[in-house]
């Protein structure tokens, strides 16, 4: 597809259309502002003059950075606007206020109390614009002990305990690929938005959205909490063996293949196949019967055998053989692998964008969810710096074009 | 329950009644997100699944944690699908509520007739939230898989890890967690789209999408760059570089770790002023962010060697205090006691049908106005059938009888 050159939001056909969200998120946000932007709000990101930190962020097109060829921005920015503001002249203050009063939903992700020392804080904004929804992510949230506390994608990753369980016994606790701490963060924060906005649409009221990275990610581990809070023992490393040989991965002749034995026919089917190559040792006696023989005292010597015997085959025959009988077997895909998948594509969730000045054409992936009564294509790819300095300050704010050349120093977008 | 307690006012979705299918985590997840904000939520239960993990009687302590942490402040009824009345039931309470949610394999819901295309007749603004695998089309919609089929075939399992050892991928079921945020995002939007609209809609939530989609730039990447993208496990590290330290080093104690991450030339000398001014802090490999990165291996030995002299907890104490990101690597038991989860009330402690204490998470977002509520753990098997049949249906004595005769609550 090319992305249609539209530059209003008036159509109504997506959730969010119609809503305007001021996006002043760093990297603990910003796929929460994608969220929304993809839904149909009118997502207007604010950065300085010479642009956004984030489009220094690699991974770069060609693998050199450069105007327009980061990645990261251009993934995390889809169907935004931008405008640019030097927020610390008191004329770009002004008018970075008079956009958040312009605003449905104002994200942001700055240290607890700033906002409210540049003098855009939820309160004085509320005092104005009363349904005004405004979210803060923070690492900690805006109370507690921690609260000035500084964290990273890793260090919250560790401080909501998803670190200490991830990784082998043998190696350090380890991060998931990818900043998955800033992208929970940006989901939860995403759920409460949409709360937010909903019960706005009900009683006219906005609020103020108060989110920690720490327990986004806390709420996020399935089992650490759980297991202590139910057991008092602690969970701990034990690399891709989830929940003992029971839900497991193992190395195969070409990589890595995920075998669940989660009910008795997988488990017997296991056996079996491990059966007839010759490669079963004792395991089809009638001691070996349940299949959570798996957890039991049994598991190592289980595991030295399942271990032989997966080296014999290949991703592809594990998956054929348990798909074929029901059971959730898959392979261990590597990253070349997801681009060219045959499901992705066969449900639209790829889109590959054409570029419109001779750059390379570019494969998207779509949202974590799909809403059948509202197609979510990409309506614009990210913006420039300061594209919609125009449509923005003079269409929304009504400034002048003489005040639109004075506020950003030159004439733009 | 009903809709005129005062404190309801308080909650973003009174009024909202959602009929829940779901099993296991990933659903159960997604709705306890809307129960705990005043949603109706009622859970079918059934005889045939009272031991699967968070079933109502589950095998083990862990299991009834997460019974508990998933359906907390819902309603439970007990209906047996298999007979007619069962599913007479089901199709009337389809008429009386906003959302069906299912996580069901592809074929149950139309085994039932109640599929979307079958139930949208009973009422034409119903939301109705699919969730699967591999979403209801497209070539693998029949494929089968738990959280961790989909992290292997996402790519999560191969990319998480160190580039020297097997891989790891995420410690627990990340893409049910992942499916049960997106399932809840779905249903929000869809209850928006539906005030303004009128219209319901039927939400077909792939949970390898859901998890496709926070591969952040890894598609991009393959299809410019190809051959050259990034796509191997970095361990800790950024895998597109950036800074250092930045990582887990171990610290005083029995596999007790703290995250560290450096980035700015600021934050790095704050951080060499805490260690103490070692001499190796001086040393040109470490003079920028860019050569830190590249100089990792060593940085991380050095850098060790001083974490390993303090506790964790001083550690991040002492950086903290300097302005450094730092953080324990925390285990379940620390994050019991953890002072700031503490003071934010993470951790609630809500009664089970037996008046029995029992610890659940919070919502990790705190709404001013609709701050949400959950006052109980997770219902008993079928606790809630004299509410469903006769306040919600108006059920008659004689026709629960005949159908509790013909086996339908079995």
């Amino acid at each position: 597809m090319t992305i249609p050159d539209t530059t209003s939001d008036s159509d109504l056909s997506l959730p969010l259309s119609g809503y305007r969200v001021l996006d002043l998120a760093g990297p603990m946000g910003v796929y929460c502002g994608k969220l929304m932007a993809d839904m149909g709000a009118d997502v207007i990101r604010v950065e300085p003059p010479g642009g956004d930190p984030m489009r220094e962020v690699g991974p770069f097109i060609d693998g050199e950075s450069g105007p327009g060829r980061s990645m990261y921005w251009l993934h995390f920015n889809t169907n935004k606007r931008s405008v640019t503001l030097d927020t610390s002249t008191p004329e770009g203050a002004a008018a970075l206020r008079r956009l958040a009063l312009a605003s449905d939903v104002l994200l942001e992700t700055g240290a607890p109390g700033h906002m409210d020392s540049i003098g855009l804080g939820y309160e004085t904004l509320a005092a104005d614009s009363p349904g005004l929804v405004y979210a803060s992510i923070t690492p900690f949230g805006q109370t507690g002990p921690y609260r000035d506390f500084k964290a990273s994608d890793l260090v919250a990753f560790a401080m909501g305990g998803y670190m200490y369980v991830t990784g082998w016994p043998q190696t350090p606790p380890t991060r998931l690929w990818g900043s998955q701490a800033y992208h929970t963060a940006s989901n939860r924060a995403y759920i409460a938005i949409l709360l937010a906005l909903f019960h706005r649409g009900m009683t006219g009221e906005g609020q103020y959205i108060d989110v920690s990275m720490q327990e986004a990610v806390a709420a996020t581990t399935e089992h650490v909490n759980t297991t202590y809070n139910y057991t008092g023992e602690s969970a701990v490393r034990c690399g891709f063996r989830h929940g003992g040989q029971f839900v497991a991965t193992w190395p195969c002749k070409d990589g890595y293949a995920s075998i669940t034995t989660n009910t008795r026919k997988a488990w017997d089917d296991l056996r079996a196949w491990m059966d007839r190559d010759g490669m079963a040792g004792d395991l089809m006696d009638a001691e070996y019967d349940d299949h959570f023989v798996l957890r039991g005292e049994h598991s190592a010597h289980i595991e030295d055998l399942v271990q032989r015997w997966a080296m014999l085959h290949t991703r592809e025959e594990i998956t054929e053989f348990g798909q074929s009988n029901h059971h959730p077997w898959g392979p261990a895909a590597t990253a070349d692998e997801i681009l060219p998948n045959e499901q992705l594509w066969g449900r639209g969730y790829l889109t590959t964008v054409e570029s419109e000045d001779g750059g390379p054409s570019m494969v998207y992936p779509g949202d974590p969810y799909r809403l059948t009564d509202c197609p979510q294509p990409i309506r614009r790819a990210a913006p420039a710096p300061g594209e919609h300095n125009a449509e923005v300050l003079s269409g929304i704010l009504g400034f002048s074009v003489d005040e639109v050349v004075r506020l950003i120093g030159r004439e733009q977008g | 329950m009903n809709g005129n307690e005062p404190h309801q006012k308080h909650l973003a979705l009174r009024g909202i009644r959602v009929l829940d299918f779901t099993w296991i985590h990933a659903g159960p997840s997604a709705t306890r997100i809307l129960s705990d904000q005043g949603a109706e939520v009622i859970k079918v239960e059934s005889n045939n699944a009272l031991s699967v993990v968070g079933g109502p009687a589950s095998a083990t302590a862990r299991g009834l944690g997460q019974r508990h942490n998933w359906n907390a402040g819902k309603l439970s009824i007990s209906l047996n699908m298999k007979t007619p009345q069962g599913i007479d039931i089901a199709r009337r309470l389809v008429a009386v509520s906003d959302v069906v949610s299912e996580n069901f394999s592809g074929r149950v819901m139309p085994s039932w007739g109640l599929d979307y295309d079958s139930i949208r007749p009973i009422n034409p603004s119903i939301i109705m939230l699919s969730m699967s695998g591999f979403g209801r089309t497209g070539p693998w919609k029949d494929r089968v898989s738990y959280g961790q089929t989909l992290q292997a075939w996402s790519g999560f399992t191969e990319l998480t890890g160190f580039p020297d050892t097997d891989p790891s991928g995420p410690a627990s079921a990340y893409s049910d967690a992942v499916g049960g945020m997106a399932g809840a995002q779905a249903v929000l939007l869809a209850l928006m789209h539906r005030a303004r609209t009128g219209r319901g809609q039927w939400l077909d939530v792939s949970q390898f999408e859901s998890l496709t989609s926070l591969l952040e730039t890894l598609v991009l990447d393959m299809s410019v760059n190809g051959a050259d993208a990034v796509s191997t496990r970095s361990g800790n590290r950024l895998p597109h570089g950036g800074g250092g330290p930045h990582g887990a080093y171990r610290c005083l104690g029995e596999d007790r770790w703290v995250a560290i991450s450096v980035f700015a030339d600021e934050e790095w000398q704050a951080f060499v002023d805490v260690a103490g001014v070692p001499e190796w802090a001086a040393d040109q490999r470490f003079a920028t962010a860019e050569s830190r990165c590249r100089n990792a291996d060593a940085l991380d030995a050095f850098v060790e060697s001083w974490t390993m002299q303090h506790a964790a907890e001083d550690v991040m104490g002492m950086l903290q205090a300097a302005g450094v990101a730092a953080g324990v690597a925390q285990t379940g038991a620390d994050l019991s006691r953890d002072p700031q989860l503490k003071a934010r009330g993470f951790f609630r402690r809500v009664p089970d049908h037996q008046g029995e204490q029992r610890t659940i998470e919070s919502a990790p977002y705190k709404l001013s106005r609709t701050p949400g509520s959950v006052t109980s753990g997770a219902p008993a098997f079928a606790a809630d059938m004299t509410y469903v049949l006769r306040e919600l249906l108006g059920m008659s004595d004689d026709e629960v009888e005949d159908c509790a005769i013909a086996g339908a609550f079995d």
